[in-house]
């Protein structure tokens, strides 16, 4: 179990990070959320000491982590970047003894993941000759060569197309399901709705919502109602909520869970042929831009 | 290797593995390992041995033993003297003119020039013709064999002398100063290697996978550690090859203490290496692109090159204060040492207190470079400024 225990940095006057805390087990996947500067590549930086914070502290297990603890970590930064003269899987052999794998595991390793990512052939090749995706993949190995029990990934899938994020997507999964935690940060959250189970958002430097991404879509005071009327525009009358989309007259909004479903859909009827009438728990976009907002608001 | 020392070591072997064995090492060291036997083994064959030569022209009156005598008193002062007899003087004149003969002498009485008149063989020709006046006197008085060999007989004289022997001395200070160059060659070019390679890390922004696994000083050892041996590797091969060919060929142009002033420059190498490289390790965590790598380095290569410049003056006078001081300042010490060491006997405590001044010195700067390096080395993008970097110290 990953703690971030009350981080706090400051640099000048600008806050980093302000009394963040959260936790991540093993075997969960956690998308870490927050706007651009809201402190998500300063935390990820001060698991691994490269920030050190004017408080507060990050634990494994219940201890600081100190060096040893990280050994066992493995981390992509969001600035990626390898050796690009040196072969691939002499680069990757680097990385796992620096992490405390003695020669022949390393060598091991490093053949293992090249394997993996269907790189096996290209062992020798020198890691700028591979395409823009295998270059992503190898960094990807570099953070997870050594296998730890805690990957912290920033950003991993921004840069990719389509498919290399559903072939990373599924990599983590796999790396979780071996009991490993995993957190990694996004702005793609209908990638992280589908990937994690667990969500942490920050905003100025605060953690604003964190928990089961199931359990806390269910436990929101708001719905998410979508409605599709042919003919007129429908024109939702409500005590309260919020239009978050409109298209081709499909109407999307954002209710109390406690509004009166049959009043609103026999206005709907009024004004045409309702062929579309679904109330859903909000989307983790709702979610964030709410615990985002208010913040902001506040 | 275990414990503390293991990743710095892994750092450093890594260095070793990707540029000893890369191509553009293997042929630099090549291409220095040639230049360097020629130096020694061209001038041995064109030239080394054999001793200039030298013609006199001969006119008017001339004993017949002068050309023997004359060559001889060349021998004795390394010179091989030729004669070239002449039938009047405006003949004479025109092979002095042209440049065939390098003096004239005249009934053996009058030496005649071209224009510069050379002492050295001014003095052999004089030789020669008092030994032909001597016979001749002998021969006018009727002084018997042992009489002649008396008055002959070269006085008998003992040689001491209160300095060392320094009869190549100037053989020796140009070995001290071929020596300096090199080591500042050396420390420069290797020293740059290390900037660059500093600066590659961060431009290839590999340095913050690294960092999230060693400490920024395990990197910096490490790097240091790999390029310096890289660096003495490469140098001693060119320094161990060049004593061999030194050897094989029979230079005789090298001064007996040749071996010894490698030794010490290879010795001063890893002392000036340590200075100089965490200056340039500290200056290319500064930066985060090659571009600027050149401009970065510029402020230490200007240190080094005024301690160049200095040992040029030193090697005037080694034994004046201002050497002795820059032989003991460690910027300057290295480069200052090695020429004085080269042209005669330093004081065994002024080469220990150089030294202990260096190390200490390296010591402590270890310390505030570890500072500066770790603050700077994860700042991307613009350069940092020192004062930022000492401040910003996360690690």
């Amino acid at each position: 179990m990953l703690e971030i225990h009350d981080l706090t940095k400051r640099y000048g006057h600008v806050v980093a990070l302000d009394g963040a805390s959260f936790s991540v087990a093993p075997g969960r996947i956690v998308g870490f959320l927050g706007p651009n500067s809201a402190g998500k590549t300063t935390t990820m930086r001060a698991i691994f000491g490269l920030v050190r914070p004017d408080r507060g502290e990050v634990r494994w297990k219940g201890k600081p982590v100190g060096p040893e603890e990280r050994a066992r970590f493995g981390y992509m930064p969001e600035e990626r970047g390898l050796y690009p003269k040196m072969k691939v899987g002499e680069e990757l052999t680097y990385f796992a003894e620096l992490s405390g794998m003695k020669g022949a595991a390393a060598k091991e390793a490093a053949a293992g993941w090249l394997g993996r990512l269907g790189l096996g052939d290209r062992a020798d090749a020198r890691l700028e000759e591979l395409s823009h995706g295998n270059q992503q993949r190898v960094q990807l190995a570099a953070a997870l060569v050594h296998d730890p029990e805690l990957a912290v990934l920033d950003e991993p899938f921004s840069g990719l197309d389509p498919l290399g994020v559903e072939s990373l997507a599924e990599m983590l999964v796999q790396t979780a399901a071996t009991g490993v935690a995993v957190v990694f940060s996004s702005h793609q959250l209908d990638l992280v709705e589908d990937v994690c189970q667990d969500v942490v958002i920050i905003e100025h430097g605060t953690i604003v919502l964190a928990g089961v991404v199931e359990e806390l879509k269910a436990a929101s005071p708001r719905r998410s109602l979508e409605v599709t009327v042919n003919g007129d525009p429908w024109v939702p009358v409500l005590p309260s909520g919020t239009v978050t989309s409109k298209k081709d007259g499909r109407v999307r909004v954002l209710v109390d869970a406690t509004v009166d479903l049959g009043e609103i859909l026999a206005g709907a009827r009024r004004v045409g042929e309702v062929t579309r009438f679904s109330f859903e728990p909000p989307s983790l976009t709702d979610l964030f831009l709410e615990a985002v907002s208010e913040v902001r608001g506040a | 290797m275990s414990g503390r020392w293991r990743r710095p070591w892994l750092v450093a072997r890594r260095e070793w593995d990707q540029r000893a064995r890369s191509r553009a090492f293997v042929i630099s060291t090549a291409i220095s390992v040639l230049v360097v036997v020629a130096l020694i083994v061209v001038p041995e064959m064109y030239g080394g041995g054999v001793k200039p030569t030298r013609i006199v022209g001969l006119v008017g009156e001339s004993s017949s033993q002068l050309p023997s005598l004359l060559r001889a008193a060349g021998d004795r002062l390394g010179l091989t003297v030729k004669t070239r007899a002449f039938a009047d003087e405006a003949a004479g004149q025109v092979a002095l003119r042209l440049g065939d003969v390098s003096v004239l002498l005249v009934d053996q009485r009058a030496l005649v020039w071209n224009a510069e008149a050379d002492d050295q063989l001014g003095a052999i020709v004089a030789s020669a013709v008092r030994a032909v006046d001597e016979e001749q006197a002998i021969a006018e008085l009727g002084l018997t064999s042992g009489q002649a060999q008396r008055l002959l007989q070269p006085p008998e004289l003992s040689s001491t002398s209160l300095e060392p022997a320094t009869k190549d001395r100037s053989a020796r200070a140009a070995l001290g100063i071929i020596g300096m160059v090199l080591l500042f060659m050396a420390i420069a070019f290797y020293g740059g290697f290390l900037l660059v390679g500093i600066v590659e890390e961060k431009s290839s922004r590999v340095v913050e996978v690294l960092l999230s696994r060693l400490r920024p000083t395990e990197l910096l050892a490490g790097k240091v550690l790999g390029i310096g041996l890289v660096g003495l590797a490469q140098f001693a091969v060119v320094a161990g090859l060049a004593l061999v060919a030194l050897r094989l060929s029979g230079n005789t142009l090298a001064p007996e203490t040749t071996p010894s002033t490698i030794g010490w420059v290879l010795f001063w190498f890893v002392l000036g290496y340590g200075f100089y490289s965490v200056l340039y390790a500290t200056a290319g965590s500064l930066v985060s692109r090659q571009e600027e790598a050149q401009s970065i380095q510029f402020p230490v290569t200007a240190v080094l090159l005024a301690g160049y410049l200095f040992a040029f003056t030193a090697a005037d006078s080694p034994d004046g204060v201002a050497a002795l001081v820059g032989s003991l300042v460690p910027p300057t010490a290295l480069m200052v040492m090695i020429v004085r060491i080269a042209q005669g006997a330093v004081p065994w405590w002024q080469i220990v207190l150089s030294v202990a001044l260096m190390v200490a010195t390296v010591y402590g700067m270890v310390q505030l470079a570890g500072r500066i390096y770790a603050g700077a080395v994860l700042r991307i993008g613009r350069r940092v400024r020192l004062k930022e970097a000492w401040r910003g110290s996360e690690v």
